[in-house]
């Protein structure tokens, strides 16, 4: 088995294109993937946060995860999802997709799957889990830490963070390649510090805001950079230790830090659920065909009156325009 | 919200530091024998504010007796290339590894043939690729907003440099004298190079007691002079012992009635002594040596002429001199 290096930099946390009537838009996931492929290091798809995986029952995923390998045609890595309510669940999926990766041998491009353990299992035998995981697919796994995932379930875990201990173990498996990280910045060095024996195991940001104040070195998982592509890669590409932007020149720096502020206002405007903000401004570039949410939504006006504004506040040469 | 966003900065940048702990290892090694194989001198090169950082550890090398230069990469190619040479060792620091003006000299320094380190963030970079040996010194997150200003990186490479410039220091066994040279104007190499005659205690700030006294004069003695241990002497004030607050502590846990008892049963004899004309430095050696704080100072006939504490070695204040390091023995309070 060959594990794939993980990407570094700019991972978008796709949305997941609905018709009205909540099956999945083929065509436009195809026109967003088509504009942000060339644009993005690593495609984030069903995630919970802007894929809304956690309405994605397992066929579903199944279905975006064979539209995704056909557009994307291994031209960058794929990570998908893959969990569920339950241990079976999960690993039920993560089998379904795994062999819907086989069904497509000639794909060629890297795929990962995502995990989020605590949504489903204590850290209690975590290790043991992650082992039986390993052995059912070949392909890397990568972690998915996010307590205020946790914290809205029914009946949260105790924990809601990975403990750091338990992370040691886990990144002992070659298998594991990389972490996805929300939570306080003080987790984030306990998490560097358990992970710094394993060479090239990547800590992505999850949280857009602690990448905008203090970019890691891995990268970031961005629900923005749906929307705002252009600017995300510049930032990232600003922050990254690969970057060589000259970062003396006043201009440069000065444009750096409008793009942030993009950004940092599009993030404040969507807020903790990016999904119906970000799917109005892409249904209004006539990317995505509605702006449908796999979650029911009472009043979407207000969805709509933030997308405008945000819209109409930027100068059009920032507002990436959709391709014809 | 600003302090906690200082100290938020201030922790990611000590982050950065001790993710580099894990990461020396026989390159670094390598990097030490090289230095100290060299005939010439280490160039440091570097841009920006890696460039700063540059100035910094060739600074930094120059004072601990590693004989060292920056060279400014744009410069480089204009003519200062001239002062590298093929026994010189260069350091390039990039935290990218991208830097095109370190790139661009790279070759060139590899024809003179000059032996070239990489202090950088990007180990897969062309500028690690051009490298003899390379230090990572990669920091997972930098400590400013979208990475305007290289902050941790700058940092952790700052902290590597000291890091080979002590195991430089350390493997030449530079010595205070060195320090001295180095240093005429520091204040601790001043005060590590001033004799013993400077700064010790003497005549009647001597605690000092005779043979056959009694531990309570002994106590006495030591509660007035104040620096926690008294001498022990006999008629002619040829030096007999010592007696220390340690040595009283340990007859007190022996239950002994230690007021009842004569010094010679309390006092550690043969006290460790050191001539005034030794210098400050030497007597530290001394104490580290056998784990002690007080030095008598004696003649040749082992006749007291003062008492030496740790402080006013390291120059406490109580016992700073006032009048320049010229003055005899200073007084004590």
């Amino acid at each position: 088995m060959t594990v794939s290096i993980p990407p570094q930099g700019l991972i978008v946390d796709l949305i997941t294109p609905l018709r009205n009537d909540r099956t999945l838009d083929g065509r436009g996931l195809g026109r967003l993937l088509d504009y942000l492929l060339p644009r993005v290091d690593g495609l984030l798809v069903a995630s919970p946060n802007a894929g809304e995986g956690t309405y994605l029952d397992s066929a579903r995923r199944l279905e975006l995860f064979e539209m995704a390998l056909v557009v994307v045609r291994g031209r960058l890595p794929l990570l998908v999802w893959i969990t569920q309510g339950t241990e079976e669940g999960t690993t039920e999926t993560l089998l379904r997709l795994s062999k819907a990766l086989e069904r497509r041998r000639s794909y060629g491009g890297p795929v990962f799957w995502v995990d989020t353990p605590l949504y489903y299992h204590s850290n209690r035998g975590l290790p043991a889990l992650y082992r039986d995981m390993c052995r059912m697919v070949d392909e890397p796994l990568i972690l998915y830490n996010d307590p205020g995932l946790i914290k809205g379930l029914a009946k949260p875990m105790k924990r809601r963070d990975i403990r750091t201990a338990i992370l040691k173990e886990l990144v002992q498996l070659k298998q594991i390649v990389g972490l996805i990280f929300l939570g306080t910045l003080d987790r984030a060095h306990n998490y560097q510090r358990a992970c710094r024996e394993r060479k090239g195991f990547s800590i992505y940001d999850g949280d857009e805001s602690h990448f905008l104040d203090h970019p890691s070195r891995s990268g970031v998982v961005s629900a923005g950079a749906n929307a705002a592509p252009e600017a995300w890669k510049k930032i990232t590409g600003s922050s990254l230790p690969t970057a060589a932007a000259p970062k003396s020149d006043p201009e440069y720096l000065q444009r750096v830090w409008d793009m942030g502020k993009y950004v940092q206002d599009l993030k404040d405007v969507y807020g903790p659920m990016p999904a119906p903000v970000i799917k109005e401004i892409l249904a209004a570039r006539g990317l995505i065909e509605t702006a449908t949410c796999a979650y029911p939504i009472e009043d979407t006006s207000a969805a709509k009156q933030k997308a405008a504004a945000w819209m109409a506040r930027y100068d059009p040469e920032f507002t990436p325009t959709a391709p014809s | 919200m600003i302090i906690e966003q200082a100290k938020e900065v201030l922790k990611i940048e000590a982050q950065g530091i001790l993710s580099l702990v894990d990461r020396v290892g026989p390159e670094f090694e390598k990097v030490v024998e090289l230095v100290l194989a060299a005939k010439g001198r280490v160039i440091l090169t570097g841009m920006g504010k890696s460039g700063l950082i540059a100035r910094k550890i060739a600074s930094t090398l120059n004072s601990t007796g590693t004989p060292s230069q920056f060279l400014h990469p744009a410069e480089a190619i204009h003519g200062d290339l001239g002062m590298v040479t093929r026994s010189d060792i260069v350091f390039a620091i990039s935290n990218s590894g991208r830097t095109s003006e370190i790139n661009t000299i790279l070759p060139m320094l590899r024809k003179i043939g000059a032996k070239i380190i990489g202090f950088t963030g990007g180990i897969d970079s062309p500028m690690a690729q051009s490298c003899d040996v390379v230090l990572d010194v990669s920091v997972e997150r930098e400590a400013c907003p979208l990475g305007m200003a290289p902050t941790a990186s700058t940092t952790a490479a700052l902290a590597m440099g000291d890091a080979l410039a002590v195991a430089l220091i350390n493997r030449r066994r530079f010595n205070q004298d060195d320090f001295r040279k180095f240093h005429p104007g520091g204040s601790l190499g001043e005060r590590l190079s001033v004799r013993v005659k400077e700064v010790m205690l003497t005549g009647a700030r001597v605690p000092m007691v005779p043979l056959g006294s009694t531990a309570r004069r002994a106590i006495e003695e030591i509660d007035k002079k104040k620096i926690g241990a008294t001498l022990v002497t006999e008629a002619d004030y040829t030096l007999a012992g010592i007696i220390s607050d340690g040595d009283l502590r340990r007859a007190l846990l022996r239950r002994e009635h230690i007021h009842r008892m004569g010094v010679e049963d309390i006092m550690s004899a043969s006290p460790k002594t050191i001539d005034q004309n030794k210098t400050a430095a030497e007597a530290l050696a001394l104490m580290e040596t056998y784990g002690i704080t007080h030095l008598a100072i004696v003649d040749a006939n082992h006749r007291v002429e003062g008492i030496v504490h740790l402080h006013d070695l390291l120059g406490r204040k109580d016992f700073r001199l006032d009048d320049g390091l010229n003055s005899t023995a200073r007084t004590h309070r």
